[in-house]
């Protein structure tokens, strides 16, 4: 083998494998690019927010701050159960199953009400190409929306893994950890955008 | 000849020129607006060292502790660094 690929010097403790399997590994640095690019979308937003006229710009809807509360609460309450089937996981994988499934229920019930959210918007006259304030909107909650929809299928793929006795814990941590960032990009994102 | 020359274009480049007034973040009449750079320009530079270097931190505290717990199963080996 080359010299080169020895990592370890003779004498020195093997690496530790425990420390963090990686796909973890993976996943984590591929959600600090993703936090850079939601980041940059709220920088945007808020700097267009503070030079424009008027936020709504006249003729445009408010966004259904209200409504979206409750969507909101579906979906922290999804990344809350996630947590639980995580840490059960640990002890039993199979008392994971339970808690995973009402997870990914929840998580589709909140994508699925902001598509209908979507639709009524777009009734009201808000759309991609009406104002900055519709183009940050889809912008912003599209991205979010693109990622919930990834994470779900995801959480969809390990759950069926899950139930068939096939799924590790490195696999599980790394779902999970994205639908933890799915869940935790949200509030930034509400208040940012819809407050 | 060069020397007046050089003096003359020198002078030029040091008194020539005028302030551009043209950054957002220093000049913008709204002081909303110049909250905002500074806010966002705060962000965008502490938010990726915040992530990596608190991965580095938790990193370095996990291999503490499973160096810790490996030395206490086999208290012959050498203590971890």
């Amino acid at each position: 083998m080359d010299r080169a690929l020895h990592l370890v010097r003779p004498g020195e403790p093997p690496p530790n494998k425990h420390l963090l399997p990686s796909s973890v590994l993976g996943m984590l640095l591929f959600i600090f690019t993703e936090v850079m690019l939601f980041a940059g979308f709220i920088s945007a937003h808020t700097i267009a927010r503070a030079g424009a006229q008027a936020w709504p710009p006249a003729g445009q809807p408010r966004l259904p701050f209200r409504e979206t509360l409750i969507n909101s609460a579906a979906l922290l309450a999804s990344g809350a159960i996630l947590l639980v089937a995580h840490l059960a996981f640990r002890k039993r994988p199979a008392d994971a199953r339970g808690p995973a499934a009402l997870a990914l229920f929840f998580g589709l019930a909140f994508v699925i009400a902001q598509g209908r959210e979507w639709v009524a918007l777009i009734g009201e006259g808000l759309t991609l190409t009406s104002s900055t304030y519709g183009g940050f909107f889809y912008l912003i909650v599209g991205a979010h929306a693109l990622h919930a929809l990834g994470a779900i299928l995801a959480l969809a793929w390990a759950l069926a893994r899950l139930w068939r006795d096939r799924l590790s814990w490195a696999q599980f941590s790394t779902v999970a950890a994205f639908w933890y960032f799915v869940v935790l990009v949200w509030p930034v994102i509400y208040l940012k955008v819809y407050l | 000849m060069r020397r007046r020359v050089a003096l003359l274009v020198s002078g030029a480049l040091v008194l020539g020129p005028q302030v551009a007034l043209a950054c957002p973040m220093c000049f913008d009449p709204r002081a909303e607006n110049r909250i905002a750079f500074a806010a966002t320009a705060a962000v965008m530079t502490l938010l990726p060292l915040g992530m990596v270097g608190g991965l580095l931190l938790w990193l370095r505290r996990r291999a503490r502790a499973l160096n810790g717990e490996a030395a206490n199963r086999n208290p012959d080996s050498p203590p971890p660094p």
